[in-house]
């Protein structure tokens, strides 16, 4: 069976640090898969190289089977990005925004703006659109850049820290969004977190990374009753050792 | 205190703000010196010919008297009519200017009747310090004009421009020349700092905005992002390069005629009129200086955090401009000591300015190497930016710096 992703041996060295320390993981098909852990685990590094950015120091990792190195270009027609820290051109509107990033990936006048509509109704900014988007607060900025990532309805969504810095109520609205659309739209998403709460709420499946590896994999129920926890952040806390 | 402190400890500031200063001023204040001084040398013996069509007893007295003043060396010129006489005068490169005495002279001064002295001074093109033989020549010929009795003869002043005699004084044409001579270099310096300062605040604004990331994982060619980024710098760097000729243009107009200039030259008339030659020429080799200015601008900033300090890495390269520009402006680059000279033509910026200086003086072989090197300066610089676009090193430059805190990478190193 063709995965959606496959990392096999990762290892990613930035001088003397070894961010990556030999990881490996499987993302199949439709599902949402979250790599989670404390800062400088490697989650955002795995990400980078999943949405070719930076090369593995060693090891190797395909999206539907194309290699993220030598096919990068291949690869970058199949996902999509969501960097952590990510911003929007801020003297372009919402709209113009969406407009510009779609133009990359429709292939025609229609489908652009359909994409453009789908975006809208995801980002739930309705009028705001036509405004720039140096006025959206935070929360607007993220619901938009969530919609330009899900608007085309990739085969792999890449998501890092999709609530990144929102309040309860964005972060609730963006989750619910990432949730529907994978239903409605058979999209794959490789996300990370390090929100436990969304992890359990989102995830199929979960891996627990420490310091570049994988410290236990599976699907958030199946975690907490393997590690006999009664949620996931007790489980984490008992696999990394403060507990 | 507080403010004192952090400003005090941001190396941008400190490096930007208190040691460029102190580099780049004595820096400029060499350059200048130096031009000025090596001008001052060339100028320290005038070779002047006197072309005596009269062989009077005058106008021996008069050529005697001029071969008397220290520093100023006599070229006997032994031609029989004004055009000749300038072809020999012009077989001395040192030659400067020519006095010519025509026919009669003597008789006239003896008959108390006034006489006529021409004299025409070399147009080169050599830059703002041109011009001053041609006022000690004058000085001295109404030395002897006084000594003599008053106003016993009238000097008529000329120039040789590209070799023909002309009936120009030559002040009128260096105050002409010279304000173009000013505003060529100075368009191009500020069309080429603009570029920079555009390509390095989009790249990177892209990488204090966080849309790199995304714009790099689009299914787009990178080498196209980097040719987006540069002609977006180039359309607007050219459109304020407009604005700029347009006002400084007015400027320099409204401070000519406010000197109550009412001289009007010619300069079609005299062969100094840029031909479309040298148009063309000044546009291609401003075009490779402006692709490659823009290429190391991109590079660079790649390895900014943010665009402030994207601006401030600009300004360590305005040093390469702002020198080639005073070079052009103030002396003739073949004249400086060749330390200096290598410097400025290993300089690709030098050309543009020299291309442009061209097209008042006509020396396009210098013009046309001139845009060959920095064509092969400019390709070497894209494959530079193409590469570092290609790789992750336009990302990690700075999550080396943001992520793991001490490690800071000059360009050289990585590029």
């Amino acid at each position: 069976m063709e995965y959606a992703v496959e990392a096999r041996d990762l290892v990613k060295r930035f001088g003397e640090i070894r961010a990556l320390d030999r990881l490996s993981f499987q993302v199949r098909e439709r599902e949402i898969y979250g790599l989670i852990g404390p800062n400088g685990a490697g989650k955002t590094t795995t990400i980078r190289i999943a949405a070719t950015l930076i090369l593995p120091t060693s090891g190797g990792l395909k999206v539907f089977g194309q290699d993220a190195v030598k096919e990068a270009a291949e690869v970058r027609k199949l996902i999509t990005y969501l960097p952590e820290e990510a911003g929007a051109y801020k003297n372009l509107s919402g709209y113009e925004y969406l407009q510009f990033m779609g133009e990359f990936r429709a292939e025609n006048s229609l489908e652009l703006e359909r994409m453009v509509q789908d975006a809208a109704e995801i980002s739930g900014l309705g009028d705001r659109l036509r405004d720039k988007v140096k006025t959206y607060s935070k929360g607007m900025k993220r619901r938009l850049l969530v919609a330009r990532a899900l608007m085309t309805k990739p085969r792999l969504a890449i998501l890092d820290e999709p609530t990144s810095g929102l309040d309860v109520i964005h972060s609730f609205h963006v989750r619910g969004v990432i949730k529907r659309f994978v239903e409605q739209h058979g999209v794959t998403v490789l996300l990370s977190s390090h929100n436990m709460l969304e992890v359990e709420y989102l995830c199929d499946r979960v891996a627990l990374i420490n310091k570049g590896r994988m410290v236990a994999e599976g699907s958030p129920e199946e975690l907490k009753n393997k590690l006999d926890v009664a949620n996931l952040e007790e489980g984490f806390a008992k696999v990394v050792g403060f507990a | 205190m507080k403010e004192l402190k952090e400003l005090l400890r941001d190396p941008k500031i400190l490096i930007g703000m208190i040691i460029m200063p102190l580099v780049m001023f004595p820096l400029l204040g060499m350059v200048i010196g130096t031009s000025i001084e090596s001008t001052g040398q060339s100028l320290q013996t005038i070779t002047l010919g006197i072309a005596d069509f009269d062989q009077g007893e005058w106008s021996k007295n008069l050529t005697r008297y001029l071969s008397s003043v220290p520093n100023i060396v006599i070229m006997k010129i032994t031609a029989t009519n004004l055009n000749e006489a300038v072809a020999q005068l012009q077989t001395n490169p040192k030659a400067t200017d020519l006095i010519v005495i025509p026919e009669g002279f003597s008789a006239n001064i003896s008959s108390r009747k006034q006489a006529t002295i021409e004299t025409y001074s070399v147009y080169s093109g050599k830059g703002l310090t041109e011009g001053a033989t041609s006022s000690i020549i004058s000085q001295l010929l109404a030395q002897y004009n006084r000594d003599l009795a008053p106003n016993l003869f009238k000097t008529e002043a000329g120039s040789i421009v590209k070799g023909q005699p002309r009936k120009i004084d030559p002040r009128a044409l260096l105050q002409v020349m010279s304000s173009q001579v000013l505003v060529l270099p100075v368009t191009v310096s500020i069309l080429l700092m603009f570029a920079m300062q555009i390509a390095a605040t989009s790249v990177a604004s892209e990488k204090e905005e966080k849309t790199l990331e995304t714009l790099l994982s689009l299914p787009i060619d990178r080498f196209t992002i980097l040719l987006g980024k540069m002609t977006g710098s180039i359309v607007v760097a050219a459109v304020s390069a407009v604005a700029y000729m347009v006002g400084f243009n007015y400027y320099m107009t409204s401070l000519t005629t406010g000197l109550g200039s009412q001289v009007t030259v010619d300069l079609e008339a005299l062969g100094l009129a840029p031909s479309s030659l040298s148009y063309m020429l000044l546009g291609a080799s401003l075009f490779a200086a402006i692709l490659s200015a823009l290429a190391l601008a991109v590079i660079l900033s790649a390895f900014t955090e943010d665009v402030r300090s994207a601006q401030s890495y600009m300004s360590y390269l305005y040093i390469i401009i702002m020198f080639p520009m005073l070079l052009v402006m103030f002396s003739d680059i073949n004249t400086l000591p060749l330390a200096l000279k290598i410097v400025a033509y290993a300089i690709p910026y030098t050309y543009p300015m020299l291309a442009a200086k061209a097209a008042f003086t006509g020396e396009y072989l210098q013009a046309i190497l001139g845009i060959l090197y920095v064509a092969a300066f400019t390709v070497i610089l894209l494959y530079l930016a193409a590469r570092l676009f290609a790789t992750e090193k336009i990302l990690t430059a700075k999550l080396r710096i943001r992520g793991f805190g001490q490690r800071r990478k000059g360009p050289a190193a990585e590029a």
